[in-house]
């Protein structure tokens, strides 16, 4: 993008300061080959916005001939043919013009006052074009800190994004506050089993941040996760909540991304025991398939109810990081029967990262 | 005050009756562990005070308070903050948020005997509407009978018809009444499904067996199960727009 040519807001005064530019040239003439006024302004302005355009051009030799030490005779070198090219073009065009004025009668003698001025209008062509190309590389500069700017911004961005969206798929604050409240009712009642919640729930929230903080896991640290999640929501929901687990014990040194399987028993609670009146049973199935890995979530769901905000959120969480984990070697597949949800998750077999302590 | 506790988690219920043990003026008269027994309980029990979960089975709380169609001062209980506007729409009394403490508590108990003494200031058939969840067309409507709550899935919902100031709901043969207008069942119902044919009935499109010309400008509709419903000329337009 030429960074001045690319903007009405540029344009205008570059345009402004050239038609004062040739006011000036047309001084000289007046002064160097003493043409009368009106033939000095026709002859000069015109030619001014000409060349205004030509130095426009002094751009691409600067994005060829980039400022740096090394390249330095280069840049010389580039601009000094570049300024001869536009130079003589302009000279060319000046005279060209000076003989179209010649043939109006008020004009008679333009040429030869012209030829007595042309040396002078050579160097200033060459001093202004100069001064075009150096009015560029600050241009050039601006523009490109700029975007670095705005680049450094955007990964910013994009990296708080994912913190948060790591944050995220951590804990849902609801299910801190209502197990406090559970917490709290059990306090005056049965003051062993209030302990025993607290002690839970910060097992479970450390254990949450240790793991979330790593990059995989072992598919047993994950497990023992959610039970621990499930043992503390069990005392919120009481008969209500049941658990079936099927596990295949030669999976589970297998490695999977830290808090996967936990959102989605947070959902199977949430969305599917808490909107039944008798409550249901969360079932987590782990299968190999060869050298993949199947993990499946399912829970009863109220056929009959409205569905609620929220559905589905934590579901693209997941499958966003499965996608940001293993791109197309992982599969998320979502199963809605009449009154059964269930969510499995397909993973390639991978080794545990070496630093597993 | 006749006080209701209404939550799914029997936690919550146990602080909530532990709390209010200590006062005088406050009687427990119930504890209703889902939305259905909430509404029958408030029908049977007339009371004038009831806490009531959010979140919970089968009815949340705003549904709860459409069907009780009954003077009672609510304080909503909830750990999600995001419905406290709504909330204060349907003027319930107060807003707890969970964990919440005793003296919490006493300040809504306070601020319910208040707004009995006051009186309520909105009629009850706004307040209902106002309960409505406003997402989307309904995927259910819901009537209650006596202290019975009947679901009907808008799919299996046939035909609404206007009676005097309520509205007849047939669905499966069974019919329901439920105190609401024409207009605002329409207003909940999905567009793309059901259309007012007239100004007294609502179809539901796929029930639509044949329309018949039965004199100028008036035209009869046969459901599959042979219900006549008169179409008017502008239901008649609504309905080959749609159709």
């Amino acid at each position: 993008m030429h960074p001045i040519l690319a903007r009405g807001s540029r344009l205008g005064p570059y345009v402004a300061a050239w038609l004062a530019l040739g006011g000036l040239i047309a001084v000289l003439a007046h002064l160097a080959a003493a043409s009368p006024w009106h033939e000095a302004l026709l002859l000069s302005v015109p030619l001014a916005l000409v060349y205004a355009f030509i130095c426009l051009a002094s751009y691409y030799p600067c994005r060829v001939a980039p400022v740096s030490l090394a390249s330095f005779p280069r840049l010389v070198v580039t601009h000094l043919l570049a300024a001869l090219f536009s130079a003589v073009l302009w000279v060319f065009l000046a005279i060209t013009w000076a003989v179209i004025l010649e043939t109006l009668p008020p004009f008679a003698g333009v040429a030869e006052r012209l030829g007595r001025f042309v040396v002078v209008l050579a160097i200033i062509a060459v001093l202004l074009y100069t001064l075009a190309a150096a009015i560029h590389y600050v241009l050039i500069a601006f523009e490109e800190a700029r975007q670095r700017e705005r680049q450094r911004l955007e990964l910013e961005m994009a990296a708080r994004e994912a913190e948060l969206r790591a944050l995220r798929a951590q804990v849902d604050p609801h299910f801190l506050f209502n197990t406090l409240n559970a917490i709290a009712s059990l306090t005056s009642s049965q003051p062993q089993a209030a302990r025993q919640m607290c002690l839970e729930l910060a097992d479970f929230l450390r254990s949450s941040l240790r793991l979330g903080a790593r990059e995989k896991i072992p598919l047993a640290e994950e497990l023992a996760l959610v039970e621990r999640y499930l043992a503390i929501e069990g005392v919120r929901f009481g008969e209500r909540l049941r658990l079936a687990r099927k596990l295949d014990e030669a999976a589970l040194d297998w490695a999977v991304p830290p808090l996967i399987l936990q959102p989605l028993v947070e959902n199977a609670v949430t969305h599917g025991i808490a909107e039944l009146v008798e409550g249901g049973e969360v079932r987590i199935e782990v299968q190999r398939h060869g050298e993949r890995l199947a993990l499946t979530v399912s829970n009863p769901f109220d056929a009959q109810g409205e569905p609620r905000a929220g559905e589905g959120l934590g579901l693209a969480n997941v499958r966003a990081r499965l996608v940001a984990c293993y791109g197309s070697e992982a599969i998320l597949h979502v199963q809605r029967s009449a009154d059964t949800f269930s969510v499995t998750l397909e993973l390639p077999r991978e080794a545990l990262p070496a630093t597993v302590h | 005050m006749r006080t209701i506790i209404v939550d799914d988690e029997a936690p919550a219920r146990a602080l909530l009756r532990e709390y209010l043990a200590g006062r005088e003026d406050i009687q427990v008269v119930g504890e209703c562990a889902n939305g259905f027994e909430a509404v029958k309980a408030i029908a049977e029990l007339a009371p004038d005070l009831v806490f009531l979960d959010v979140q919970m089975p089968k009815l949340d709380g705003f549904e709860v308070l459409e069907l009780a169609e009954r003077e009672v001062a609510v304080v909503f209980i909830t750990a999600h903050e995001e419905h406290a506007v709504r909330a204060f729409e349907v003027q319930a009394v107060d807003y707890l948020l969970k964990p919440f403490s005793q003296v919490r508590l006493e300040q809504a108990i306070e601020r319910a005997k208040a707004r009995r003494a006051a009186g309520s200031p909105m009629p009850l058939k706004e307040l209902a509407a106002l309960a409505k969840p406003r997402r989307g067309p309904a995927a259910r409507i819901l009537v209650r009978e006596g202290s019975a709550v009947h679901v009907i899935p808008t799919p299996e919902l046939d035909l609404v018809e206007a009676r005097d100031d309520a509205v007849i709901l047939r669905s499966g043969g069974k019919t329901y009444r439920k105190q609401r207008t024409l207009s605002e069942i329409e207003a909940e119902l999905d567009p793309a499904r059901f259309v007012r044919v007239h100004r007294s009935f609502i179809v539901n499109v796929s029930r639509l067996a044949r329309i018949e010309l039965y004199a100028k400008d008036s035209r009869i509709a046969t459901l599959q199960d042979g219900t006549k419903v008169p179409v008017s000329r502008t239901g008649y337009a609504r309905l080959r727009e749609l159709l």
